[in-house]
């Protein structure tokens, strides 16, 4: 079982997702500037100017809130959210080991300078294939299917890198 | 004769046993055949004839034979 571990490995990805959501908030600094420039017309109360304006000026805005960050995967833990999720049924995990196999296989030949397969064509088949996953979780585990989908471009980088993936296999 | 009736009686009772409908079980055939590339929308039914071993019936009409050799997940179409 082994090989099974592979598989939860290669969804793990073994590091924190190295990527930062985009849906982040931007920062807020340059929008604040125009709130605060209406306050001195606001000292010099005009007779239909609204006063709640001026108190909302004065009122430092809350800080934003943090960015959503997934959670750093741990290998171990990862192994039993997916063995304890029922996301995905036994012949399904059994099906999709088979494929990250193929593709760690394809991988270990690419390492080993055989030509084809090139990066360029790895590529897809790993999107593909991280597709597969991520839409098999995202209706029935969700932050498995985040963390999974956070963790797209650490994944790549040890597939990509011989040394990383030889610790894995 | 009425011995060859009740074994062939006993044999499609056995049979309709087998023919089972979790739909969990279902779900994963499904994923499985989606996950081969192969044309079903969904299972609609299956039937089990051994230890991981499925006859799965699909929406479409397509049937196909679900199952696991050597620690692989085969899917053939029937």
């Amino acid at each position: 079982m082994t090989r099974h571990a592979l598989v939860l490995v290669f969804l793990a990805g073994a590091c924190a997702p190295a990527t930062t959501p985009t849906y982040a908030p931007a920062p807020s600094a340059p929008s604040r500037p125009p709130a605060v420039t209406t306050a001195p017309k606001a000292t010099a109360p005009q007779p239909g100017a609204p006063p709640k304006t001026i108190a909302k000026a004065a009122v430092p805005a809350p800080a934003p809130a943090p960015a959503h960050r997934a959670a750093p995967l741990d290998l171990k833990s990862l192994e039993q959210r997916l063995k304890a999720s029922d996301a995905i049924g036994v012949l399904t995990k059994l099906s999709l080991k088979n494929q990250v196999d193929d593709l760690v296989g394809r991988f270990k030949s690419y390492h080993q300078g055989q030509r084809p397969p090139t990066l360029t064509e790895l590529r897809p088949a790993f999107e593909l294939l991280l597709m597969k996953v991520l839409s098999l979780l995202q209706d029935h585990d969700t932050a498995l299917a985040n963390d999974i989908n956070a963790s797209r471009e650490a994944i790549w980088g040890v597939l990509t890198d011989p040394q990383k993936l030889a610790q894995f296999t | 004769m009425g011995r060859i009736a009740l074994v062939v009686s006993a044999a499609f009772a056995a049979a309709a046993a087998l023919a089972a409908d979790d739909p969990k079980q279902r779900q994963d055939l499904t994923a499985v055949i989606a996950l081969h590339g192969k044309p079903c929308g969904e299972v609609v039914s299956y039937v089990v004839q051994g230890e991981n071993d499925f006859l799965a019936t699909c929406k479409d009409g397509n049937r196909y034979r679900v199952y696991v050799k050597d620690g692989r997940v085969v899917v053939e179409k029937r």
